[in-house]
Parts: structure tokens; C-alpha cells; sequence
């Protein structure tokens, strides 16, 4: 059995316009007809832009909406159906809406949430222990939420997710606001247990970082629907034609005119070039660098997820597949 | 009884953060205080004016340890509509429908765990006002425990309507105006600041069996002039009460639930 499945899923919702005495309907398709399945123990990134549907599709696996069409289960439930006992079984962190009781310690919530999970007495204090020591929560433990920081806040809202061992974790947005060395930590944190407890993870995002440190597989939806579901390994691989190559020299190098290279950035005796690895090979700009001048550093990288991923969202509806991401094509 | 001892625990857990917030208990002794001296000093003069020792029943004592239980109880009150009303607009509600627990019965767990916390020390302050103002020579014990046994169904009745205004957030985007209506309905119908005796006898029946008169204005009318026949009077009136608005919570949340749209890309 698969930890998520959907099928066909769609949204629509009814808006309504206009004044007192004169109202018109207009449907908003939120969701157009997605297929989706998760293994158990995936960890997949569930991504697209501001209003593309992918809150909804959360809110209709967590058992908050219904769909209009379609059908979906989460560990073999259907989650508007069964929301009390799918409850049992998932945990969700919403990153911009706090689930911990804003005047109690995490101690306190953690105490209130393992009675309303029903947790026996023996394993909520073993898994108190063991949350308290990963997410290093001792520090602050007894300290009324409302004074706690962001990164701290955050560490107990996950802490306090994965307290009744639930089998499907959804993260919406968890490391919103989080400065760099707490968004780290954090996403450490969650890939630990997705691998130790085999938890899985549906992540949404829109932190290139949390994608590629968290998720090995990524779902990108648009206007509706999937545009892509590939592995985050294979995305770079399959969309990026361009590779970016970053010199530096000891004087002003020579001008470098080559089929497929684009200069992206020339400042003083550096130079930072886009490559079309279809028009020219790397080899060959590599060669041509070195003759243009007197080379003291030199480095080849893919252009960040974020570019891919921004590529993406740019795609236009209603084309079945994406087009690899290249500033020189 | 898993169910229940949840609630429970999320009701003990209320009440004792409510415990934290001395600040807020001070404020409302001292409001308490000024406002029963104001009453005793106004119900002194129109008890002089009007020549007689009772009016509509009760003597000044009695008005005023009234008046001391219907403030306690107002006072009590936490915010449900408001509560209601900011986890709608904010989104929040989608965090209580995660867990497996009904929502309607977690807000009312709060409310009485807070509420009992209010009411408690809402009540020893006005006790100790109003035995140094009046004395406490119109008391009974059995008032005592008439109004213990009246006060958790006027909770819970009180609980309702406030939750029934709360709700109307799925459809409106400020519930201000109806929690208006509400408070104003339990403070000038519901016998909050006058006993129902004093009002026309021809609205007076009518006005006994609505929900608002017994939330305040019973419990405190057992306190100060305790009969068994009262007491079992305003227990079913209160029963008939929560079962009438807790079908119409059941209805309209079942509806609002449907009216769920959360903010988020």
C-alpha cells in the first residue's frame, strides 16, 4: 500500500462577485486533475508557485477540504472520510501557523497532545526523551512558547509533529523565516527521520535548500496540475543544458567570442560565461579560457535549483512536458 | 473514556494556565469591586426611594449578592466568539482538524477550564466586596449549592451561543456585530444587570425560558432564594436549552466545515 495516492483529484471553488443585489458565480479550478503516488518512506518535494494548488491538494490529504472530483487516500484512508482516525496516523506542521499552545511551555503541549493522541504513559515519556535529546529542546523546554525564538519555536512544532510516531509527515513550508544555520539543522533533522523511522515526508517549499537537502524525489505542480515528478537528481540532469563556468585571471583577459557561450558577468579579471553543452562542448571553452589569458582559478557548476525550478514555473499551461532550462539556447 | 479523559485534560490544562495571568485576575477584582460598590450605592438610593424593604422580591442584601453572582459570571466568560473568529480568518482552524479531536468539544474543554478558574476567584473577590458592604445575612448554604449544581449547564448553555456567533465567521468577516447582539441580548434579557422580577410582568415569562436568563439570572436567583422547585425548574430549562442550541451547533458546523478555505499558495 502505498502512503499516498491520487487519482484524477480536482478542486473548483466557487467564488462570488459583484455587489449587493446582483451577484455572479466563477469558478476557480484550483486543482485539475492530478495523479499522484507515494511510496512509504519517500521523501518527495511538493512545489509550484503562489496559487498553483498545492495547498489545496495538502488540505484535501490532511482531511481539511473535500475534492470535487476525484479520489485520494493517505495509508489506505480516505482523509475527509476518516479524519479522525487518518489523525492517528499523520502529523503536519504548518511553518507560518503554530500548533503549540502560544502561553505553555513545549512541555506542556507535549503532555496535552500525547493525551489527545491517547498515548500510553510508558511510550510517551520514552519518545519525550528521544525528542527532547535530537531536537535539543532541553535548553527551552519550560519556557512559555510565546517566548521562544523562530529556530526554537520551529524545532518543538516538528518535535511535537512526530510525537505520536506518525507514518506520514506534511511539512508545509517549515523553514519559512529560519536564518541559515536553523534551516540546516532543521532540515537535518527531518531527513534523520525519514530515514531512521522511515517516516513519510511531503514537503512543501519554496527554498531550493530545503528541496534538495530533504526531498530525493520533487512534484512540481502548475495551474493545477503536474508539470514534472522526477527525481531531484535526475531534474538537474534531464533540464540543464547550460553550465556555468567562473574564471579568474592575472590580467584583463582576451575577448571570448564562442557558438553557445553567453558572458554572464565581466568584472575587472573576472569572468563568469554560460555554456550551451549542446552547441559547444566544455572542453573546448575550457581551452579557450586558458589561451584568453593567465588563468588563477577556475570553476564549473550546474546553475542553481532555483533557476530550474523558476524555469519551470514559467513553462506554459497546457504543455505536456518541460523545456531544458538554457539562458543560450 | 479515552474521549473523556482528553477533554478533561485539556480543560485541567486551561485552567491552569489561566492561573498564570495574575495581572488579568487583578483587573478584574478591581472592576469587580468598583462596579459592586456602584450598584450598592445606586439599588441603596432606589431601594430609599421607593419606601419598601423589597423590590420585585428581593431586599437590598439580596439584590446585591444577586448582582455579585450574575458579575462573577459575566466576568467568567472567556473569549469563544473571538477565538473562533481569529482561527477562521487566520487559518489556525486547520491545525485543530489535524488532530483527532472534535473541534466544538476542544473549544468547550477550554472554556470551562478557564471559565471554572474565573468564575472562582470572580466570586471570592465579590464575596468578600459585598460581605463588607451588606454582610452576608441573607445567605443560605443550600443557595450555596444550588448554584454550584446550575452553574455547569449555564457554562455550557453560555458556551454555545458563543460558539454559535463564533461560527458565523465562515460566512461573514467580522463577527462583532453578532457578539454585540449576544452580549447585550445575556446582559439586558438575560437579568445581568436587573433581577427578571423588575421587569413587566407580561414579558416576564417569556423571558425565564429563553437561554439568556439562564446563564446569569437563574443560578443567581437560586444563590440568593433557594427552593428545590426552582432548582428543578432551571436545570431542565437549561437542559432544554443545550440540547436546543447544541442541534443547532451540530447543524451550522456541520455546514461551516464545508466553508473551509484556508489562506496559503
Amino acid at each position: 500500500m502505498n502512503a499516498v495516492e491520487l487519482h484524477n483529484l480536482r478542486k473548483v471553488f466557487q467564488l462570488k462577485k459583484g455587489g449587493l443585489f446582483k451577484r455572479t458565480a466563477t469558478e476557480v479550478v484550483a486543482v485539475e486533475g492530478i495523479d499522484l503516488a507515494v511510496a512509504r518512506g519517500e521523501s518527495v518535494a511538493f512545489i509550484g508557485p503562489n496559487g498553483a494548488g498545492k495547498s489545496t491538494t495538502i488540505k484535501i490529504l490532511t482531511g481539511i477540504m473535500r475534492p470535487s472530483q476525484g479520489t485520494a487516500s493517505v495509508l489506505g484512508l480516505t482523509p475527509w472520510r476518516d479524519r479522525t482516525a487518518l489523525a492517528y496516523k499523520i502529523g503536519a506542521v504548518f511553518g507560518q501557523r503554530s500548533q503549540l499552545w502560544y502561553h505553555l511551555p513545549p512541555d506542556d503541549s507535549f503532555e496535552l497532545l500525547a493525551r489527545i493522541y491517547n498515548l500510553p504513559k510508558f511510550d510517551y515519556q520514552k519518545r519525550r526523551k528521544i525528542l527532547i535529546e535530537r531536537f535539543s529542546l532541553g535548553d527551552f523546554l519550560h519556557t512559555p512558547v510565546r517566548k521562544l525564538s523562530l529556530g526554537q519555536r520551529m524545532r518543538a512544532e516538528i518535535a511535537a509533529s512526530l510525537l505520536h510516531a506518525p507514518q506520514v509527515i506534511f511539512l508545509d513550508e517549515p523553514t519559512i523565516g529560519l536564518d541559515v544555520i536553523a534551516r540546516q539543522e532543521l532540515r537535518d533533522l527531518i531527513c534523520e527521520w525519514n530515514k531512521n523511522e522511515g517516516v513519510t515526508v511531503f514537503l512543501t517549499s519554496h527554498d531550493a535548500g530545503d528541496i534538495e537537502s530533504v526531498a530525493r524525489r520533487v512534484v512540481v505542480i502548475n495551474h493545477g496540475r503536474v508539470v514534472l515528478d522526477d527525481r531531484v537528481s535526475n531534474v538537474r540532469q534531464k533540464l540543464l543544458r547550460a553550465k556555468v563556468i567562473s574564471a579568474k585571471f592575472q590580467e584583463q583577459p582576451a575577448l571570448l567570442e564562442l557558438p553557445g557561450v553567453t558572458v554572464i558577468e565581466r568584472t575587472g579579471y573576472s569572468l563568469k560565461l554560460e555554456v550551451d553543452t549542446v552547441k559547444i562542448n566544455i572542453e573546448a571553452v575550457t581551452s579557450a579560457i586558458l589561451k584568453a589569458g593567465r588563468v588563477l582559478d577556475i570553476t564549473i557548476e550546474d546553475p542553481p535549483l532555483e533557476d530550474v525550478i523558476a524555469h519551470i514555473y514559467n513553462q506554459q499551461k497546457g504543455k505536456d512536458s518541460v523545456a531544458p532550462l538554457c539562458a543560450a539556447c | 473514556m479515552n474521549s473523556l479523559r482528553k477533554y478533561a485534560w485539556i480543560a485541567f490544562t486551561a485552567a491552569r494556565s489561566n492561573l498564570a495571568y495574575l495581572g488579568e485576575v487583578s483587573s478584574r477584582l478591581i472592576f469587580l469591586t468598583v462596579i459592586l460598590y456602584i450598584f450598592l450605592r445606586l439599588w441603596q438610593d432606589t431601594y430609599d426611594y421607593s419606601g419598601t424593604g423589597k423590590l420585585g422580591d428581593f431586599s437590598l442584601n439580596q439584590m446585591l449578592w444577586y448582582l455579585t453572582v450574575t458579575e462573577a459570571i459575566l466576568l467568567s466568560g472567556p473569549k469563544v466568539s473571538q477565538l473562533i473568529d481569529e482561527d477562521v480568518r487566520t487559518g489556525s482552524f486547520a491545525t485543530h482538524l489535524v488532530r483527532p479531536m472534535s473541534y466544538p468539544l476542544y473549544r468547550l474543554a477550554m472554556c470551562l477550564g478557564e471559565r471554572v478558574v474565573r468564575f472562582i476567584s470572580n466570586m471570592f473577590a465579590g464575596c468578600l466586596v459585598t460581605s463588607v458592604l451588606v454582610g452576608p445575612s441573607s445567605l443560605q448554604w443550600s443557595g450555596f449549592w444550588f448554584l454550584l449544581l446550575a452553574l455547569p449547564l449555564a457554562f455550557v448553555l453560555d458556551f454555545l451561543g458563543n460558539f454559535l456567533v463564533g461560527l458565523g465567521a465562515f460566512w461573514i468577516e467580522d463577527t462583532s456585530g453578532l457578539l454585540l447582539i449576544y452580549s447585550r441580548g445575556t446582559m439586558l434579557i438575560g437579568g445581568v444587570l436587573l433581577p427578571l422580577e423588575l421587569y413587566p410582568t407580561s414579558v416576564q415569562p417569556l423571558l425565564k425560558i429563553l437561554p439568556f436568563a439562564n446563564i446569569a439570572y437563574a443560578p443567581a436567583r437560586l444563590f440568593v432564594n433557594p427552593t428545590l422547585t426552582d432548582l428543578l425548574l432551571v436545570l431542565s430549562r437549561q437542559l432544554f436549552g443545550v440540547a436546543l442550541l447544541g442541534s443547532a451547533v451540530y447543524l451550522v458546523y456541520r455546514v461551516a466545515q464545508r466553508r473551509v478555505f484556508i489562506n496559503g499558495g
